[in-house]
């Protein structure tokens, strides 16, 4: 293989892959998986709902956009001057789809056949930007409906509504897909400014995963990517104080019975929490609340939670954290009385050995399995690069994790005096 | 990839295998077949929730717990599914292949062995299920119905196919109503559960990277001890027609309206005519350059999604969209337009080209998952023959531009 071409193995799972610094400026990633059928694909950009404010490097002014305009773009970039992406890649029978979360937007295709072609459009379209008044305005009522349908989805509303409850100021507080108001200030010079800054191919990546061959994703690369000019984009977010905005938030909507998520925010810092950080709050999180928990347990014989809805999850991204806690509840208040209590029991007397190796087996598990599809794989690949991040390290930092490191974490950690609680009741 | 391989158990039940090194993991399930009965609805569909939560090895959840958490995060999984008038109960579990665990444990055998003791040594006491048990999974299948009704989309779709099939098996739903969970009765249980391992139409899949062998002589063994000389054939009733159209419209307190129109297809499983159902399904709004998404959406931007689902087993075809109240009217009689384009023939041998490479596409990646295989293999036991993924996209593939044409019409919505 070329130049700058690094082969990534690990010996646990028995994979390898390569990363590439292709001399467009492009990290590359190409993870095979040996007699899969299908392909998979994700172009992507460090680019997401939280870049609203930004300066360019070299440049004295901060640009402001409205909220909700990386989706739009996402939205926008199926269209080109010759037509819809979608027909293309339905000649040689694609599916292409795309998504944008608060710090990233990625462009996806999986296929059985004719990848050299599905990749070759891949990366046509997301390096050609096409924007008129026409199709700008046209997008909103799509849009507009797409709003329309997460504001009654009660999951997605409980916590926008715990983002808000939580953080002052940080834009991961406000919805993905922006409001009705913002994005009717989207236009196609703000689409192509954005476009502009976010799409250098030093500002992205790509991976690929299943039934692929290296030299052929290198040599469609060499072809089809036009070299970026170095550059760099710094994040303005407003200071975000530690504290949190109010410890109670509540809706009401057509639900029939109340939802709820309980957040712990931490203080914003620089940078973002590495593998081994990660591996223990994921580890801390399952000997805390797992099915196998005395947390669960009491939960569970007090009917304050149900086994389909209740979870935990490590929320983070650039300059925000918290660990959420989410599910069904009669009596979230409860709910939250009966966490807090726990969590002060294990700063006491600490996680235990036994619950420890289960833990830690339990997480180590669940990343394995998760290392079957390509589509998983990939996406996976690129979010934890874009956040400084290789996927096999964080399983490495996962088998060899010891009780005292996840009890340190424990330290910084799920802070009861920066909870704040989100419920959704019933309307009636 | 690996081909399945297919053994009689004994009357009634099946064993599947599957094994493959390309995954990092292993999956068991049983899964047993009952005709849906208003009688029996809940008392069946509580049934998978109850065992998966404790054996007479494991009496006690948190130690059950625990030891799937040793062992991986093993998960032991309860079902509750809907196939034609067919309910399908599953238990099943799945972990890590053992050559990843880190201290050399003997997953797989230990897999089959829970599997087994869950779905055949509930821990009972006198005969019945455990109290605290009991109640516990009786108000999470009352919650699980609650939150069917918190996912607008879901709850529309499921109104529609009940309002659709009242007068059929199908109409019933997966679970049962509220009232009829809420008056289980615990005394009930435990013959529900005998009648279920004894009678019910039995599935057993054993997927991934393990030897299926070990799995099936104590699956067999299971099943051979208890007997069983009968069982259930569970039918599923196919209207070719639409009855008289029904508009039912029901108002909430939300922010968008959702719109699903049921059809009958007059064709279902394993009838000549299901492939061509399932292309012209996939012409008419299946794909993001099919006639729905091209115009309701993209043209008229009344939507962000408006696509069709062709239910093969049960011969009927929805479509479902998200709109403002004052479109209504308007997406509905485009619907109803876009389907009259295609009774027409007014649809191109490109756009068919480009159905039939989607259709293949999504077909020859199921063998790629775990779960994909299960679900494929799992309806495909509802009639014969057996046919693999790659088969079907060969068939969809000979489909006719007249077929097209000709399933369109016979899609009814009304007399």
């Amino acid at each position: 293989m070329e130049q700058g071409v690094q082969e990534i193995r690990s010996e646990r799972l028995g994979d390898h892959y390569y990363e590439v610094r292709h001399p467009s400026g492009l990290k590359i990633f190409i993870y095979p998986k040996e007699k899969y059928n299908s392909a998979y694909a994700v172009f992507g950009t460090k680019y997401g709902s939280i870049d609203n404010c930004f300066r360019i490097s070299g440049e004295e002014g901060v640009h402001r956009v409205p909220a909700g305009i990386a989706h739009y773009l996402e939205h926008k970039m199926f269209e080109s001057k010759e037509g819809n992406v979608d027909a293309r890649y339905a000649k040689v029978g694609a599916l292409v789809n795309a998504y944008t979360s608060f710090d990233m937007t990625c462009y996806v295709f999986s296929c059985t056949k004719h990848f050299c072609d599905c990749l070759g459009i891949l990366l046509d379209f997301v390096q050609q930007p096409y924007f008129t008044e026409e199709t700008v305005q046209k997008e909103q009522g799509i849009i507009g409906q797409e709003i329309r349908m997460y504001e009654d989805t009660p999951g997605w509303r409980v916590l926008f509504n715990l983002l808000r409850a939580m953080y002052h100021s940080h834009p991961v507080k406000t919805d993905i897909a922006g409001t009705a108001e913002s994005i009717a200030e989207i236009t196609p010079e703000l689409l192509y400014e954005c476009y502009r800054t976010f799409y250098n191919l030093n500002n992205m990546a790509l991976c690929v995963a299943g039934n692929v061959n290296p030299e052929e994703v290198l040599s469609i690369c060499d072809k089809m990517l036009r070299p970026s000019k170095p550059m760099a984009v710094e994040r303005i977010f407003k200071p975000e104080p530690d504290s949190i905005v109010n410890p109670r938030i509540e809706q009401k909507m057509s639900v029939a019975a109340p939802l709820f998520q309980l957040g712990f925010k931490e203080p914003a810092v620089k940078g973002r929490a590495d593998v081994r950080q990660l591996a223990y709050t994921d580890i801390l999180l399952e000997a805390l609340a797992s099915p196998a928990s005395p947390l669960y347990r009491r939960l569970i014989d007090a009917g304050l939670i149900n086994e389909a809805s209740f979870g935990s999850e490590y929320f983070e991204g650039p300059g925000f954290a918290s660990v959420i806690f989410s599910g069904e509840s009669k009596d979230p208040d409860a709910v939250e009385d009966m966490i807090l209590k726990e969590i002060e029991r294990f700063r006491q007397e600490g996680v235990g050995r036994e619950t420890f190796r289960c833990a830690r087996n339990t997480v180590y598990g669940k990343y394995l399995g998760a290392m079957n599809l390509p589509s998983n794989i990939a996406n996976s690949i690129l979010s934890l690069d874009f956040a400084g991040r290789e996927i096999f390290s964080y399983l490495s930092a996962v088998a060899e994790a010891d009780e005292e490191a996840v009890m340190e974490r424990l330290k910084t950690q799920m802070d009861p005096g920066h909870a704040s609680l989100s419920i959704i009741s019933p309307d009636q | 990839m690996a081909g399945i391989t297919q053994r009689s158990v004994c009357s009634g039940v099946t064993f599947r295998g599957i094994r493959d090194d390309r995954y990092k993991t292993v999956l068991m399930s049983i899964n047993f077949f009952l005709p849906l009965n208003r009688k029996t609805v809940s008392s069946n569909a509580i049934l998978p929730f109850l065992l998966k939560r404790a054996s007479r090895e494991y009496p006690d959840f948190t130690k059950l717990n625990e030891h799937l958490a040793e062992l991986y995060g093993a998960v032991l999984d309860a079902d509750v599914q809907r196939l034609g008038d067919v309910q399908i109960l599953s238990v099943s579990a799945s972990a890590i292949a053992d050559r990843y665990a880190l201290d050399g444990e003997k997953i797989s055998a230990e897999l089959s062995n829970l599997l087994c003791s869950v779905c055949f040594a509930p821990p009972l006491q006198d005969g019945l299920f455990p109290e605290d048990g009991f109640l516990q999974e009786k108000r999470q299948l009352e919650e699980t119905l609650d939150a069917e009704f918190n996912n607008k989309v879901g709850y529309a779709l499921r109104r529609c196919e009940e309002i659709m099939c009242v007068d059929e098996p199908y109409g019933i739903g997966r679970l049962g109503s509220k009232k009829e969970i809420t008056s289980l009765r615990r005394e009930n249980l435990t013959a529900a559960w005998e009648y279920m391992i004894r009678h019910a139409r039995v599935e057993i899949f054993v997927l991934g990277d393990c030897d299926p062998e070990p799995a099936f002589r104590e699956f067999s063994d299971a099943f051979r001890s208890l007997g069983r000389t009968s069982f259930e054939l569970c039918p599923t009733v196919v209207k070719k027609v639409a009855g008289k159209k029904k508009d039912v419209t029901e108002r909430m307190n939300v922010a968008q309206s959702k719109l699903v129109i049921g059809f009958r297809t007059g064709c279902a499983e394993p009838e000549k005519g299901a492939p061509a159902v399932k292309l012209m399904n996939a012409l008419y709004g299946g794909m993001p350059t099919s006639k729905l998404f091209l115009n309701v959406r993209e043209k008229m931007g009344l939507c962000y999604y408006c696509a069709p689902a062709y239910n093969s087993v049960k011969g009927i075809l929805e479509v479902q969209s998200g709109v403002e109240q004052k479109n209504l009217k308007r997406a509905e009689e485009e619907i109803l337009s876009q389907l009259e384009e295609i009774r027409s023939g007014n649809f191109t041998d490109e756009e068919v080209t480009e159905a039939k490479c989607y259709l293949s596409n999504i077909y020859h990646t199921f063998s790629d998952s775990l779960e994909a295989m299960e679900n494929w293999y799992l309806v495909k036991t509802m009639y014969a023959p057996t046919r693999t993924p790659e088969e079907e996209a060969d068939m969809v593939n000979d489909v006719t531009r007249e077929e097209i044409v000709e399933a369109a019409q016979h899609m009814t919505v009304k007399n």
